[in-house]
């Protein structure tokens, strides 16, 4: 599962997910992608999950870029547990993801096998996705 | 050469919405600068915009932006598209003198089948998609078409690959860019299903850095004493 090596504090407060992608809605490295409609944490296992989806599909031939990264931590307090004594343990990994964010790009591979594999991949996220690709873009 | 025109009016107001009520009648907000004189502030027709940066030509298209009383030559500097909605939102526009040199990115785009693929199953992978080079604007290149049917495994095209004509056009980019290699698939080993199993029920927890130097080397005594003192104030 992805996460970070190093981190300044253990345990980060929510924020807020309002606005779009300003940055990272653009395809940088590959011809398709799947882009976000919808603001979401997407967890390092959605991450995982799409992932090996695409990889099986595509089996060998093709590249892949993940351009999220599950950076955010957020806890969670145990089971039948009072209120208060502080915040809880860090549980898993996140990434905010905002509406327009491209999270996954491709390359080497025709359009119907990217189609396909995307949409195994979008089955695994919490959102509502698009794929684009670099000829529909403006 | 077919001369495009885009309609252009002066924009007197400013915001965010102001420029949402020019969005709203099919203009877009736009700025205009370069050249001689300052930078105007005008509304362009939102079609004929997107209809240029579709051409063939794209963003390096030369047009005249055409107001009441005045005819300017341009060319797109910059543009913002909504992230979600793919539409225009705002277009920079770059006034050009037609016998001044101008630097513009330049799109590369390749043909034929890599070698590397095709006989040992490499993946070709584009780099640079875009190289700057200084021209007069009439002598604008659409794109540069590169041959990579020699391409093997472990070998790149760079912008030095490029055929320029020396005297109308200077290459920017650094001629050591790689522009397209192939590269050899990486097969991933699958984890066996106990193991990400293990991994997904614990997962590890990533080393917090220390404040300083010195309090790493005293150790975490130092840190945790002060913290009771905290409490007691609440």
């Amino acid at each position: 599962m992805l996460m970070p090596k190093k981190v300044k504090y253990r345990k980060q407060q929510r924020g807020r997910r309002k606005g779009k992608a300003w940055r990272g809605g653009d395809l940088a490295f590959g011809e398709y992608g799947l882009k976000a409609l919808e603001p979401a944490w997407i967890t390092d296992r959605q991450i995982e999950a799409s992932r090996v989806a695409i990889t099986r599909f595509i089996k060998r031939g093709g590249k892949l870029w993940i351009r999220i990264f599950p950076d955010k931590p957020f806890t969670k307090k145990p089971a039948e547990t009072r209120m208060g004594k502080g915040k809880g343990a860090p549980e898993r990994w996140v990434a905010v993801v905002k509406p327009g964010r491209v999270m996954f790009e491709m390359a080497g591979v025709d359009l119907a096998t990217a189609q396909e594999a995307m949409e195994l991949a979008a089955h695994k996220l919490p959102i509502h996705t698009r794929f684009v690709s670099r000829a529909g873009a403006l | 050469m077919e001369q495009i025109i885009v309609e252009a009016a002066p924009r007197e107001t400013r915001g965010k919405n102001a420029a949402r009520r020019v969005r709203l009648t099919g203009q877009v907000p736009a700025v205009m600068y370069g050249g001689e004189g300052g930078s105007q502030a005008l509304e362009v027709n939102a079609k004929q915009v997107t209809a240029i940066l579709r051409s063939p030509s794209g963003h390096n298209t030369i047009f005249k932006v055409k107001t009441k009383d005045t005819e300017q030559t341009a060319i797109l500097k910059d543009w913002l598209v909504d992230p979600v909605k793919g539409h225009l939102l705002h277009v920079d526009l770059l006034r050009i003198a037609m016998d001044v040199r101008m630097r513009v990115k330049v799109p590369v785009h390749t043909f034929g089948e890599a070698q590397g693929v095709k006989l040992q199953g490499g993946i070709f992978e584009m780099v640079t998609r875009e190289v700057e080079i200084e021209c007069l604007p009439s002598e604008i290149p659409t794109e540069f078409r590169l041959d990579i049917s020699e391409l093997m495994i472990g070998t790149q095209l760079r912008a030095s690959d490029i055929q320029l004509d020396p005297e109308k056009i200077k290459l920017v980019t650094d001629p050591q860019r790689v522009l397209a290699h192939v590269v050899a698939l990486r097969v991933e080993e699958e984890k066996p299903a106990e193991a990400v199993a293990a991994e997904a029920a614990a997962p590890a927890e990533p080393e917090v850095i220390k404040k300083g130097k010195k309090e790493a080397e005293e150790g975490e005594e130092v840190e945790e004493a002060p913290a009771p003192e905290k409490e007691k104030k609440k």
